[in-house]
């Protein structure tokens, strides 16, 4: 009765008032009390169904983006202690490998235990894909880190099994433990090569010329490999430009073993640890 | 050391042959699995066919009955993929990026389709039991069924300009109401700076366009039946 009345008085007014009022008007003159409590009770039901499913959709969110921020945290932890394992293992000389390595491979293992096992903490089940970009780059990262310290100590290339070998220890053995996978494997492979380059050009300056050419074998294997490789990954356009460096890293190692060899071996002992720079200035101009 | 260097190239050699024996393992499932998207996305629009018969003011239990057979399909579809992923345990979300966008389309149409029968928000459970899924092993992700909500939310417009040109007046404020409580409880959301974020940003226009129609509607008194119960919410949103 109340509301007929009352929509009759609107509408009136609306045809009355219509051509100059602003719409804020209009919603004053229709508001009255007594419709504002009807149309409330009428609307609650549906409004706040869909705000409980809402809520559940935050809650879900809200963890989700919080632990996949933890990851984050943890990969970039991961990759910054990475890189410090790779710069121990460039402090490499002639006579002080066994220390250096041994320190490096300490480090390694820190990375493992501190922070990998964080990581595994975080991630259980299907979480190793669906949070694999924001974990991404630390493994690589490390993949790059074990798999340079790896050569170095034996001049072998550490696989994949090997690599995660080293990981089932350190999650909970009632849970499916973090592997690596194959993807990360290869993009923390295609990094190496660039390390590689550094330490064979350092390496021909300090005189090592048959540890840079074994470099330099082991170098244009993974390329060769990787070229084999890459055609069939699941997004190939990271490891498409990883590539193209890579075959850089290779030529620039091939030239600096070429202008030893051209040069003659003779050069050699005269360097010794007096003056290596002169000499890897002379090998990198070779392009 | 040449002995040294055979065994070096051999264990290597043989892992990488392994790698790509797995990523042509991997490239073979996915094949399997776009068939399997690709007949989704025929039957999603299909159905999506059949609902923008309403536009053309058809009735529209008559619009939900043909669309609603094409969601029986749907429901093998997904059954099919969720098969093609039991092969592969734990890799949902390896696979995950390449029936996404057509699903968010499915549930857009699913959402609209729900809206036209019942007036209320098909929530994210709801939409799951239509397509037979379930979370535990093959569901649909929250995001995507958030962003189809959204796409949903950028047809309704369309459809309020059309019903009133079809003189149903009251359309307007069913859809306002409607748009207000769906975008308000999205901004309960705390959501990252996305795709999905943006498609949310994108659904206040929808709702400014929705009120303005309701206002051109109004303003010119063909509303009938009074008692606009409307007016609360356009007063939140201004």
């Amino acid at each position: 009765m109340l509301s007929c009345s009352s929509s009759a008085f609107q509408r009136v007014a609306f045809m009355l008032m219509a051509p100059k009022l602003k719409p804020q008007r209009l919603h004053q003159i229709a508001e009255s009390g007594v419709e504002h409590l009807v149309k409330k009770a009428r609307t609650m039901s549906t409004e706040s169904s869909m705000k409980d499913a809402f809520s559940t959709y935050a809650d879900y969110l809200n963890n989700f983006n919080e632990k996949r921020e933890r990851v984050v945290k943890v990969s970039r932890d991961i990759t910054m202690n990475s890189k410090k394992v790779i710069f121990q293992v460039h402090r490499l000389s002639k006579d002080n490998k066994e220390e250096v390595l041994e320190k490096a491979g300490k480090d390694l293992e820190a990375v493992r235990d501190q922070h990998f096992a964080r990581l595994m903490k975080e991630l259980q089940g299907t979480d190793f894909w669906k949070l694999r970009r924001a974990y991404s780059p630390g493994v690589q990262e490390y993949v790059e880190a074990a798999t340079f310290y790896k050569f170095c100590l034996s001049g072998t290339l550490c696989t994949l099994d090997e690599i995660n070998t080293t990981l089932v220890p350190l999650s909970d053995p009632s849970l499916e433990p973090l592997q690596i996978n194959i993807l990360d494997y290869i993009l923390g492979l295609a990094d190496l090569t660039g390390e590689l380059m550094r330490m064979a050009i350092g390496r021909i300056s300090d005189g090592e010329i048959e540890f840079a050419q074994r470099i330099c074998q082991f170098v244009r294997q993974i390329h060769r490999e990787l070229m084999l490789v890459v055609p069939k990954m699941d997004d190939s356009y990271d490891m498409k430009s990883k590539m193209e460096v890579m075959l850089q890293s290779v030529i620039k190692i091939e030239n600096a073993c070429f202008s030893v060899h051209v040069r003659g071996l003779e050069y050699i002992p005269l360097l010794g640890d007096n003056a290596p720079t002169s000499y890897l200035l002379g090998a990198a101009d070779v392009e | 050391m040449a002995g040294g260097d055979g065994q070096v190239s051999h264990s290597l050699e043989k892992q990488f042959e392994s790698f790509r024996v797995q990523l042509e393992e991997s490239a073979a499932l996915r094949e399997q699995i776009r068939a399997v998207v690709m007949e989704i996305e025929s039957a999603t629009r299909l159905i999506q066919a059949n609902l923008l018969l309403v536009h053309q003011s058809r009735p529209i239990p008559e619009v939900i009955e043909k669309a609603k057979e094409k969601i029986v399909d749907l429901k093998q579809y997904y059954g099919r993929l969720a098969e093609i992923l039991e092969e592969c345990p734990g890799q949902y979300y390896r696979y995950h990026g390449d029936w996404r966008s057509e699903t968010q389309a499915v549930v857009s149409q699913l959402a609209f389709m729900h809206w036209l029968e019942t007036g209320t928000l098909l929530v994210h459970t709801e939409a799951e039991e239509k397509l037979g899924l379930n979370s535990l092993e093959f569901g649909l992700e929250t995001e995507d069924y958030l962003t189809g909500i959204c796409f949903m939310s950028n047809d309704l417009p369309r459809y309020v300009v059309n019903r009133v040109t079809a003189g149903d007046y009251d359309c307007p404020r069913k859809v306002m109401n409607f748009l207000t409580d769906l975008h308000a409880a999205f901004r309960m959301l705390n959501l990252r700076n996305d795709f999905l974020r943006k498609k949310f940003d994108s659904m206040k226009y929808d709702l400014r366009r929705v009120e303005e129609v309701y206002y051109d509607v109004k303003i010119r008194g063909l509303i009938s039946g009074g008692d606009p119960p409307g007016v609360q919410a356009v007063q939140g949103q201004s």
